[in-house]
């Protein structure tokens, strides 16, 4: 049957319209797995850092895992899609940014608009990352109200404009410098790492971990196999994380700077790269606390160029990581006397940084779409940004709350455990917990 | 109440309540963010509180 090329036009506008709702769609759909599958690194935190709590003082240190979630969710709402959008190029305010203001017609429901929710979402789990990277550093001394403050400030606004900056198509660190950092090692995990190096300086040790002559006391959590699942999921959510990082546009995949890609080459390195951390954390401590973290090292290691690599040498630069991190984390508490309950300033603070510096020393002389190639200078540089991005507001931030009685918890609750002093109800009810490690302040833990 | 910023599904764009009372959605963000401000105060109280009895 013959038809007419009126008819022929209609139904091809037809198809073409059908299968760009279908990319729409799937965009949506993919984006929407990745936002529930980063909800593992939550529930990982939640039971990584309980389980690294000594018994009384499980339940408070898994409020505030639930509190940083819980308000970060308005909070990027209110203000860090905003920043995101509006920052790129510096301090100065962006074009187009206003779509991300909360009473911005695209920040709701619209028939026209697929896009703004499915992002939002995705960056608001980012956002609560960074707060749970701090959040395992300062437990068992923090006052919540303080870390909520700050877990707010970091996850809100400090590494939204790292983001901004180095995450973006059009951020200046890429712009100009020519940064590559696809898998966020710097706009998450640096600015998260070195924003808890500033606060744990405020913060100071937890009674006992230190002896008068400087030597070190371990102090052991209550749960090491939950911190290790724990730990575990959040290298499964991960794969959420790493999946929101990339860009899906119907025909091809795009790095978030708009090169071309494949999520088989994520899949590749991802892997490569967790297996290369957990080998390196394993041959230096042989301890399954660290074994766990060198996965998390060998994901950050691998992270920036996960889109370039070849997956034997994001296996090497992770193992690297995974060798080098434990040991920083050694002089971070031996020598400087940096009270990093779980290491997260190693892990994720020195990790991205380190695979920052890898990308620039292997994928040098890769093309950017906007902006210079990728060079070791550039990339660097960006990490040195990073850095202090991350460290001045964590550092004042901490400080003004030190100031004013509202960081650290007073000397009597630490000893009594902050669950007896803060939460209403009991994490052991029924069980037998040994002695050292119950509410009974006079039976603290040797190093007290 | 009618909170409908739309009167057809035809056309519509953005639909959410009061999609077309910009200040009344400022209003709520204003509320939203004070509501987070006082219950972080609150925790602050609550716990200051609980250091006082130990």
């Amino acid at each position: 049957m013959e038809q007419s090329v009126p008819e022929l036009m209609a139904r091809l506008d037809s198809l073409e319209a059908s299968l760009s709702m279908a990319t729409t769609i799937n965009s949506e759909v993919f984006y929407w797995w990745c936002t529930a599958l980063m909800l593992a690194i939550h529930a990982g935190f939640l039971a990584y850092e309980m389980g690294a709590s000594r018994a009384k003082n499980a339940l408070a240190s898994g409020m505030k895992n639930l509190i940083a979630f819980a308000f970060l969710i308005p909070a990027f709402y209110y203000i860090g899609w905003w920043i995101y959008l509006a920052f790129p190029t510096g301090f100065t305010i962006s074009d187009g940014s206003e779509a991300g203001l909360p009473w911005s017609a695209n920040m709701g429901p619209n028939l026209t608009d697929n896009a703004s929710g499915i992002f939002y979402a995705a960056f608001t789990l980012f956002a609560a990352t960074t707060a749970s990277i701090m959040s395992g550093s300062v437990i068992e001394r923090i006052r919540i109200s303080g870390f909520t403050i700050l877990a707010l400030f970091l996850g809100s606004v400090v590494w939204v404009f790292g983001a901004s900056w180095g995450w973006h198509p059009d951020g200046w660190l890429t712009t100009e410098w020519g940064l590559h950092d696809v898998g966020a090692a710097g706009a998450v995990h640096t600015i998260a790492g070195f924003f808890t190096l500033g606060v744990l300086i405020n913060l100071g040790p937890r009674i006992g971990r230190f002896n008068a002559d400087g030597s070190v006391n371990n102090i052991d959590g209550h749960n090491m196999p939950m911190s290790l699942i724990g730990l575990m999921l959040i290298v499964m959510g991960f794969f959420g994380f790493l999946g929101g990082c990339i860009i899906y546009t119907g025909d091809t995949w795009m790095t978030i700077y708009n090169t071309p890609a494949t999520l088989s080459a994520f899949a590749f390195n991802t892997l490569m790269g967790v297996a290369g951390g957990m080998i390196g954390a394993y041959l230096v401590t042989r301890d399954p606390f660290w074994m766990m973290s060198g996965a998390l090292i060998g994901v950050i290691s691998s992270a920036p160029a996960l889109d370039l690599y070849y997956p034997g040498l994001a296996f090497l630069i992770s193992f690297g990581g995974g060798c080098i991190m434990p040991k920083l984390n050694d002089i971070l508490v031996g020598k400087f006397k940096i009270d990093d309950a779980v290491g997260a300033v190693a892990v994720h603070g020195f990790g991205g940084v380190w695979g920052l510096i890898m990308a620039g020393v292997f994928a040098s002389g890769y093309q950017n779409v906007a902006g210079p190639e990728i060079s070791f200078v550039g990339q660097l540089s960006s990490a040195v940004v990073f850095m202090i991005l991350g460290f001045a507001p964590g550092y004042v931030l901490s400080l003004i709350l030190k100031v004013v009685g509202l960081l650290r918890v007073t000397d009597k609750a630490e000893l009594a455990g902050l669950d007896k002093a803060e939460v209403p109800v009991s994490a052991y009810p029924e069980s037998t917990v040994p002695a050292a490690f119950t509410n009974d302040p006079a039976s603290p833990t040797p190093a007290e | 109440m009618n909170t409908a910023p739309i009167t057809s599904w035809e056309g519509a764009e953005a639909y959410f309540t009061f999609a077309d009372k910009p200040a009344l959605l400022v209003l709520f963000t204003l509320i939203g963010i004070g509501v987070c401000v006082w219950t972080i105060a609150s925790m602050a109280s609550h716990e200051n509180k609980a250091y006082k009895d130990m």
